[in-house]
């Protein structure tokens, strides 16, 4: 069934808006990453202008991380504290990261940036993860209990002034590389297009050692309002919000969202690391793969636009 | 409903003496709607070529070439290159004014119908949906550029060509259909209709039509555009609420 899109100004059918929704709305609650990475690519594919593509995702995403974070509150699985602290870092991490895009507009190179950052980001993460998950399965089979956390122990950066206890969490660190954490990712995810997710969450799992079913949570909670500032901003700038997309993507997504999270609650820590790690670097090595192997075709057509 | 004869459009009066042909037009639809169901349209262009006692008699029969032009719009074309081992955009062209739907109909091959020259004259062919290419612009880039425009403008149906769109249903009476790809912009069309015979040009007739959004399409478009706060508060509430409700109805625990 073709249902005609007002603002994308195409048709396109139905079920298959419904299937992608649900899949990435799967991914994002079990990851408890947003999906922005994965779903602007595909709507892109399927022949969504880029600029309502980019915007519509972010409604999208607010939806499946609504649902998501509700379930991990309701299982008392989602630090408000830490989260709060997070998106402020966050929406100030934004701010600077729009001033910053604008200037390297200007300047010519942000494509090469863009793209090289993004690449070696996701690669990097991804390695990372992938190596050090599966050494703790390995670890796990020789039957040697993973290191686990004293109380008191704490690295350089936690011991910073301005101490705040997170009890859900089972930490208590300074909020300034929290903050600065949510900074960097806010500064990042708008420079790049991307929310962000799947740098919180391995951040908060190694450099605070929050647990995994409590990073998914919190994230999830970020990336709520992360993506709600995004949507308005998007409707109010560049006015590419397409509501009968964002509709049909969202009943999907909230769907699979609800099965996501539920997956996720049943996976152990290492498994999750490791799938993530994988879903990381398969990103990251597509966009490898777009910037080495040599063009089909050198020309592309990248916008066309209406006078209006 | 397109299919009812809306219009007869134009029939313009000859002026010499030894009178030229005359040319009634009529179109299927003079507004081709939007709506939720779209998938693309055809709208039929029916033609009439009216002779007298005056009119000058004709040895061969007639040749119908149909142009319809869309709304003009804002073209932007990369080209990637290659630095060290890894591909990225070197350069990039911007054409404005350039018709983002361009089809020419006819009912045997262009070059059978006129030659060259004829066509370079009046304008007809694919090739004449860009503005002819400045001096200044006519560096060896340019070319590569232009051509690569009309290959993927044409591959993605905004640029169409085709030598069996006109029917003869008498040697004076014929049909031109034009197909609306899916993604036909809103706006005008203009049909440009020329009768030419055994490569002569014997005149010329213009018709249009309107593409746009009616209903709920069009009430989307116009909220976007004009509200656009209230559109995104309203997208932002629909997307909270459809979450929130997913999580009350798949509630186990």
């Amino acid at each position: 069934m073709q249902l005609y899109l007002p603002i994308a100004e195409l048709p396109l059918n139905l079920f298959l808006l419904l299937g992608m929704g649900g899949a990435i709305g799967f991914i994002s609650g079990l990851f408890g990453v947003g999906g922005g990475f994965l779903l602007t690519p595909l709507l892109i594919f399927v022949g969504v202008p880029a600029p309502v593509a980019v915007a519509t995702s972010a409604a999208h995403i607010a939806a499946s991380s609504v649902t998501g974070a509700l379930t991990y509150w309701r299982r008392n699985a989602l630090d408000l504290k830490l989260g709060t602290v997070l998106t402020i870092g966050g929406l100030l991490g934004t701010l600077a990261g729009v001033f910053f895009f604008n200037q390297m507009r200007r300047l010519g190179h942000l494509d090469l940036v863009i793209t090289l950052a993004y690449v070696t980001l996701l690669m990097s993460v991804g390695c990372l993860m992938f190596v050090e998950s599966i050494g703790a399965m390995l670890r796990q089979k020789a039957g040697k209990a993973s290191p686990i956390r004293k109380a008191g122990d704490h690295v350089w950066y936690e011991k910073l002034p301005l101490t705040m206890r997170f009890p859900r969490s089972k930490m208590s660190t300074s909020v300034i590389p929290l903050a600065a954490l949510g900074l960097v990712i806010g500064f990042i995810g708008t420079v790049l297009g991307i929310g962000g997710g799947f740098l919180v969450v391995p951040a908060l799992i190694y450099f605070f050692r929050v647990p995994t079913s409590i990073v998914v949570g919190t994230s999830l909670f970020q990336i709520l309002v992360t993506m709600i500032v995004a949507t308005l901003l998007h409707a109010i700038v560049s006015q590419a919000v397409d509501v009968l997309l964002a509709l049909t993507l969202v009943v999907g997504g909230v769907i699979g969202a609800q099965f996501g999270t539920r997956t996720g609650q049943a996976l152990k820590g290492e498994q999750f690391r490791l799938l993530l790690a994988m879903l990381i670097l398969i990103v990251g090595i597509r966009f490898a793969l777009d910037l080495v192997a040599a063009p089909a075709d050198r020309f592309s057509i990248n916008a066309t636009e209406l006078e209006r | 409903m397109r299919r009812w004869l809306a219009l007869a459009v134009v029939a313009l009066c000859a002026g010499s003496d030894a009178r030229a042909e005359e040319l009634v037009l009529a179109l299927s639809t003079r507004e081709v709607a939007i709506t939720s169901t779209y998938t693309g349209a055809e709208v039929t262009v029916f033609g009439h070529i009216e002779r007298d006692a005056r009119t000058i008699a004709r040895t061969g029969e007639y040749d119908i070439v149909a142009q319809v032009q869309g709304p003009t719009g804002e073209v932007v074309l990369h080209r990637k290159g290659r630095f060290g081992f890894i591909w990225l955009t070197e350069s990039r062209r911007r054409y404005s004014k350039v018709p983002l739907y361009f089809s020419i109909l006819s009912a045997k091959p262009l070059a059978s119908i006129i030659d060259e020259d004829g066509r370079q004259r009046l304008k007809l062919g694919l090739e004449h949906f860009l503005p002819a290419p400045t001096p200044e612009l006519e560096e060896r880039d340019e070319f590569g550029f232009r051509n690569a425009l009309l290959r993927l403008r044409r591959e993605e149906g905004a640029l169409t060509e085709n030598e069996k769109g006109v029917t003869m249903i008498r040697p004076n009476l014929f049909t031109a259909r034009i197909v609306l790809p899916a993604k036909a912009p809103t706006g005008l069309y203009l049909v440009n209709i020329s009768i030419l015979s055994e490569g002569v040009p014997l005149r010329t007739a213009q018709a249009g039509f309107v593409v746009r959004k009616v209903g709920f399409d069009a009430f989307v478009a116009n909220a976007a555009r004009n509200e656009a706060v209230s559109y995104g508060l309203f997208t932002v509430l629909m997307a909270i609420l459809l979450g929130w409700m997913a999580n009350v109805v798949f509630r186990k625990d």
